[in-house]
């Protein structure tokens, strides 16, 4: 009886489930062909070039010079210590901001709150920038205090990354602190416990797996940043910089490919372990948590308002004095102000920022529909299909820049494949730079959908919905929010971003920052300072555009009683 | 027979949430599926619905195998318990959905919502949002989307368990008033007995993936076929048969032939006659107020058995009483979970 029911069942004609499964399979298909091409390939293609020897035969011999050479083992340390320092200060400095932020009461929070993120708006170069207006031989300090500060090398590289990581340490810290429910402290208080005990009780454990966290992912961005450790380095080397000059100063592709892997390696466990914190913290998460309200306190809060407020004047001057600078006649000897270094004597001028503007428009608009799709074929995928592909997706955020964009050149620029069409296009870019930050796109339109309840693509379902019509009626307006963040994140990052395109840009085909650096190893500080400012201005003009359509969303949702 | 399921079975991993069931719905009838959570009422209800797949088994229409069908071509509607309004639709958008997308003209859908809106009392509303409206609102709102298409079945999935007492009291009945007139068949599932009593023509009781017993609610409520449907449709005293043996051995005339732990005797609380006596077997433990009635827990020969009383009795906590218990009071029904925990 069964038996021929499940007969009856297959024999039966499946009329109009087939359009909702070519669906799926384009969901699915597209961005999963992109995400096999153009990270997994690549990344594959770098393995092998990384144990390619000089005669063409696999060997391990490449590793062996790497291990052998004391460069290596030069850059490999300053790397750690460098990592290691940076944890460090932007782990302490990012907790007091955010304890600053969520836990004490004092003025000017939003100021703190606009400041801190400006170095994200930036290229990380510009961090290095500043810092050389600042304290450099020619800077302000040494000038007119008659100092003899030596800012190349670790100190000035250490300021600069702690300057670069620390948005992401706030921002990480606090939101586990403001996870922290207020009920929880009036209950210590009812029994009796001191502010103090409280801090050490119940603020600290609950921050413990945010302040993992925020290490693990201070450690990656030092790591593999490259835009500070070029400019202010100096004769510190480190990994990210031992690539380029394997790269680019001595066309040894394959030598790069094992630092590259070898920068993989700490990356890669970094990342496994701040991902088994997020899901450690995940767990603690109260539904619905009261919100702490502190309550204004001198001894405590004079103190904290003074240091967030030390810590983002340095901010506001390290970019400030990059804007200030890129404006000063004859830095630092005539101090008048003139436009004249905007205009750029570089080859190609301006076009290399009108044509990253594209690059990151491509990036974000493609970036983003590729997830959505993605998102919505693996909610009707069966959960075997479905985790290794999210796992696929999640993993890019573990491979450094330099790595991808060395990856892509290694794979783009061989003419074994009709891929190399798209080697030395616009188009590469703006893909390189999709695939860069591919895991937060995703995981950021994922939490958007995990929101969405099954019971309202269900309705539509039964209401006679295809999968189409609830894609656009239901799905898309639901994850609007976060298509919108996605976006924006995807083209401010793509304006920044110089580890993975330093590879990939051509005399033909430059980018913002690659352009930054140029100017800046041409001696031409100002003008490198007055298009970073121009980079700035188009971010910062993204951001607010950002804002005002978040907050227009959310304004709608208000008025539809949304919550 | 205008829906049935036969056979059917689902497995989630080792986890069977159907085994081989087989239920039916007539024309215009209101069924409801009634069993504690996990007893596989709702993925019965979603095989249905054409939500989930079968393992084994058919759903069939009239003459129709819907088993190959994907929900959105079976033409049923279906309310949850989450009310699932879509929020970014007012809410005549939301009951027109389903026509807009069957392409009716714009002029016949505004009519039709206009028109559903009325039967539900809210028409007032059309432009609101989900999100203003209250729980109870909502869900009006989401029966008349399901109802907008005519749907060939009406399914609801635990509609009312969100809302608060009163609403839930109101809506109960608004249901039963919409489902009389329009006579959509109705298939509802919910884990209150009493909701189940009220509103159904036949319940079918569930548990640990089987139909346990089905029928009217009288039915299911005065001849329980098991110790479980005793148990889970209202206050029963179940009391063993060696029990009645030595207290009441009248009780035992309608008990079928079987072994002692084959079947326990069902009493229910108000067929139960207690009078104060000073030299009274029983005595009563606590008095419950319930409004209208009282519920009195007695300490009896029986062992400890539940009363209930209408109006105010004349005895007190520590009294003695007498207990009265006619023959045809006392049901037996099949000890499904005999040595089991209930």
């Amino acid at each position: 009886m069964t038996g021929a029911a499940q007969t009856t069942n297959r024999a039966a004609p499946r009329q109009g489930i087939d359009g909702d499964k070519l669906l799926t399979l384009l969901c699915v298909g597209l961005p999963l062909i992109g995400l096999l091409l153009f990270f997994l390939y690549p990344m594959v293609i770098v393995f092998l070039r990384s144990l390619t020897t000089a005669e063409g035969s696999y060997g391990l011999q490449n590793y062996a010079e790497v291990l052998g050479s004391g460069g290596f083992w030069r850059a490999t340390r300053h790397s750690l210590i460098m990592g290691g320092a940076t944890t460090v200060l932007s782990v302490v400095l990012g907790f007091v901001i955010a304890h600053g932020l969520y836990r004490c009461a004092f003025r000017g929070k939003r100021l703190i709150r606009a400041v801190i993120v400006l170095p994200l708006l930036a290229p990380s170069l510009v961090q290095a920038l500043g810092l050389i207006f600042l304290l450099g031989r020619n800077g302000l300090l040494n000038r007119f205090f008659g100092l003899e500060i030596e800012i190349y090398g670790f100190w000035g590289l250490l300021i600069a990354n702690t300057l670069y990581a620390l948005p992401q340490a706030v921002m990480i810290i606090g939101a586990a602190l403001v996870l922290l429910d207020a009920r929880t402290y009036e209950a210590a208080e009812v029994m009796g416990a001191l502010p103090a005990r409280q801090f050490r009780d119940l603020t600290l454990p609950a921050a413990r797996f945010g302040i993992l966290n925020a290490a693990f992912v201070t450690f990656t961005i030092t790591i593999t940043d490259f835009g500070n450790a070029a400019v202010i380095g100096g004769d510190y080397s480190v990994l990210a910089t031992e690539i380029y000059s394997q790269v680019i100063g001595q066309r040894n592709f394959n030598m790069g490919a094992v630092v590259g892997i070898m920068l993989l390696l700490p990356t890669v466990v970094s990342y496994y372990i701040e991902r088994q914190a997020m899901k450690r913290q995940q767990g603690q998460q109260a539904t619905n948590a009261l919100p702490f309200v502190p309550q204004f306190t001198p001894l405590r809060d004079l103190p904290m308002a003074g240091l967030c407020l030390a810590i983002c004047a340095m901010i506001v001057a390290v970019i400030g004095i990059v804007v200030y600078a890129s404006f000063v006649r004859l830095w630092p000897y005539n101090l008048s102000l003139t436009p004249r270094h905007y205009d750029i004597t570089l080859a190609g001028g301006y076009s290399s920022l009108w044509i990253t503007i594209l690059i990151s428009l491509m990036a974000a608009a493609g970036g983003t529909l590729a997830v959505f799709l993605l998102g919505i074929g693996l909610r009707r995928l069966p959960a075997a299909l479905m985790q290794p592909i999210q796992l696929l997706a999640a993993m890019p955020a573990a491979v450094p820049g330099m790595v991808l964009g060395l990856a892509y050149i290694l794979t783009f620029n061989s003419t074994a494949t009709p891929l190399y069409l798209l080697y030395g296009t616009a188009a590469l870019i703006a893909i390189v730079n999709f695939y860069h930050y591919h895991t937060q796109a995703f995981l950021t339109v994922m939490t958007g959908f995990r929101q969405l309840p099954p019971a309202l693509e269900e309705a539509a379902g039964s209401l006679g919905a295809g999968m189409g019509r609830i894609a656009v009626n239901i799905i898309a307006p639901f994850v609007a929010p976060m298509l919108v963040s996605v976006f924006f994140f995807l083209f401010m990052r793509s304006m920044v971003t110089l580890s993975a395109v330093v590879f990939l840009t051509t005399p033909q085909l430059s980018v913002a920052a690659v352009t930054i650096m140029r100017l800046d190893d041409a001696g031409l500080t100002s003008q490198a300072a007055a298009f970073s400012t121009c980079v700035m201005g188009v971010v910062c003009i993204a951001l607010l555009g950002m804002k005002a359509i978040l907050a227009y969303l959310g304004r709608r949702g208000a008025s539809r009683g949304a919550d | 027979m205008y829906l049935t399921v036969r056979n059917a079975t689902k497995k989630y991993g080792t986890f069977t949430a159907l085994d081989n069931v087989s239920i039916a719905i007539e024309q215009g009838e209101f069924v409801c599926l009634l069993g504690p959570s996990g007893c596989g009422k709702t993925t019965l209800l979603r095989l249905i619905a054409g939500l989930t797949d079968l393992d084994a088994g058919e759903v069939r229409l009239e003459n129709e195998t819907l088993s190959a069908l994907p929900a959105r071509k079976r033409g049923f509607g279906i309310v949850f318990q989450s009310y699932s309004l879509f929020p970014n639709m007012t809410v005549a958008e939301n009951i027109g959905y389903g026509l807009k997308i069957r392409h009716v003209p714009a002029g016949d859908i505004a009519a039709r919502v206009r028109e559903l809106l009325d039967l539900i009392k809210l028409p007032h509303l059309a432009d609101k949002f989900p999100g203003q409206l209250s729980g109870g609102q909502q869900q009006r709102i989401a029966l008349a989307r399901a109802i907008a298409v005519d749907p060939r079945v009406l399914l609801l999935d635990e509609p009312l368990s969100a809302l608060d007492a009163k609403v839930r009291a109101e809506l109960r009945s608004e249901i039963r008033q919409l489902q009389r007139t329009l006579g959509i068949p109705t298939l509802m599932v919910t884990h209150d007995q009493e909701e189940a009593l009220a509103l159904a023509d036949k319940i079918i009781c569930m548990n640990h993936g089987t139909v346990v017993q089905a029928g009217s609610p009288e039915e299911l409520y005065h001849k329980p076929a098991t110790r479980f449907v005793a148990d889970f449709m209202g206050i029963s005293n179940l009391i063993e048969t060696g029990v009645i043996r030595t207290v009441q051995p009248d009780l035992l005339t309608g008990r079928p032939a079987g072994a002692d732990e084959t079947y326990v005797a069902c009493i229910r609380p108000e067929q139960i006659g207690l009078t104060p006596a000073k030299d009274g077997p029983a005595t009563v433990r606590s008095i419950g107020f319930l409004g209208n009635l009282r519920r009195i827990e007695v300490d009896s020969p029986f062992g400890p058995l539940v009363v209930e009383t209408h109006g105010a009795i004349a005895c007190r906590e520590g009294q003695a009483v007498q207990l009265t218990i006619a023959p045809e009071a006392c049901t037996w029904v099949a000890n499904d979970e005999a040595g089991g925990a209930a």
